[in-house]
């Protein structure tokens, strides 16, 4: 394959992560006062890891560092609450901060944003690239 | 040595050196080594048939290899685009990045075409 847009394939792959991140971060706020899951469990909080993994060009090019996303629940213990339906008792609720929850999401969005821009850098050099050969 | 590959060191380069760039591309193109009207006929079938069968040489080898390259690129683009439409979970970056590698890769073989042309257009200007 002609490579032809440079480090697409590492955008590609960060891009994908940070929608990965941005799905968990959604789901921990979603999920902020869940008391019971599908499994009868309390809902854990949910953390992205990213890791750098390397990947060969099969066809012997430059090996380029792709990101990949690992979702590892977070290990905080739960939170004690009054419980609203029987005043005076307490119930576990997870222990989501919504406002962490919101600082997280405002990095993947800008994350997300700044790989956006590579993108666009590299087709915008590949693009002025193939104005070298233009007469006019 | 073609046509195309000696366009970076233009710059700074004199008339007689054009033309040696030139009859060098032309040799290669026709595959001989003197500039003959068969060759130049030679020449003008393999510009004007571009990638069709039958047609031997490596530069022609090459080009079909380009415009296979591009067509690649461009089904691949469009089954991100309908994997993304119909549902199938393509994410919506990669088909955007998929139509995008397709058009440049697309740009780049017109630009190749233009420069192909021109080449050849400029031989024919050329008097002898």
């Amino acid at each position: 394959m002609i490579d032809i847009l440079p480090g697409i394939q590492t955008t590609a792959s960060a891009l994908q992560a940070e929608r990965i991140r941005a799905d968990v971060i959604s789901q921990n706020l979603a999920n902020a006062l869940t008391t019971r899951g599908a499994d009868g469990k309390l809902y854990q909080r949910q953390q992205v890891r990213f890791e750098s993994l390397l990947v060969n060009d099969p066809q012997g090019g430059n090996p380029v560092r792709e990101v990949q996303v690992t979702i590892i629940p977070d290990e905080r213990p739960a939170r004690w609450a009054p419980d609203p339906a029987n005043p005076g008792r307490m119930i576990e609720i997870p222990d989501i901060n919504v406002h962490e929850e919101m600082v997280d999401l405002i990095v993947s969005q800008r994350t997300y944003e700044a790989n956006l821009a590579a993108a666009k850098a590299a087709r915008s050099m590949a693009i002025q690239t193939l104005s070298i050969g233009k007469r006019s | 040595m073609n046509p195309i590959s000696g366009l970076g060191s233009f710059a700074g380069m004199n008339p007689a050196q054009m033309m040696e760039l030139r009859s060098m591309g032309l040799q290669d193109l026709a595959g001989g080594s003197a500039i003959s009207p068969k060759q130049l006929e030679a020449l003008t079938s393999v510009v004007d048939s571009g990638a069709a069968p039958g047609v031997t040489g490596d530069f022609s080898n090459l080009l079909g290899q380009i415009v296979r390259e591009v067509q690649a690129k461009q089904a691949n683009a469009g089954a991100a685009t309908a994997g993304l439409l119909s549902g199938q979970g393509v994410p919506l970056h990669q088909a955007v990045l998929a139509s995008e590698e397709a058009s440049v890769a697309f740009q780049l073989m017109v630009e190749v075409r233009n420069k192909l042309l021109e080449a050849y257009q400029e031989l024919m200007r050329m008097q002898v």
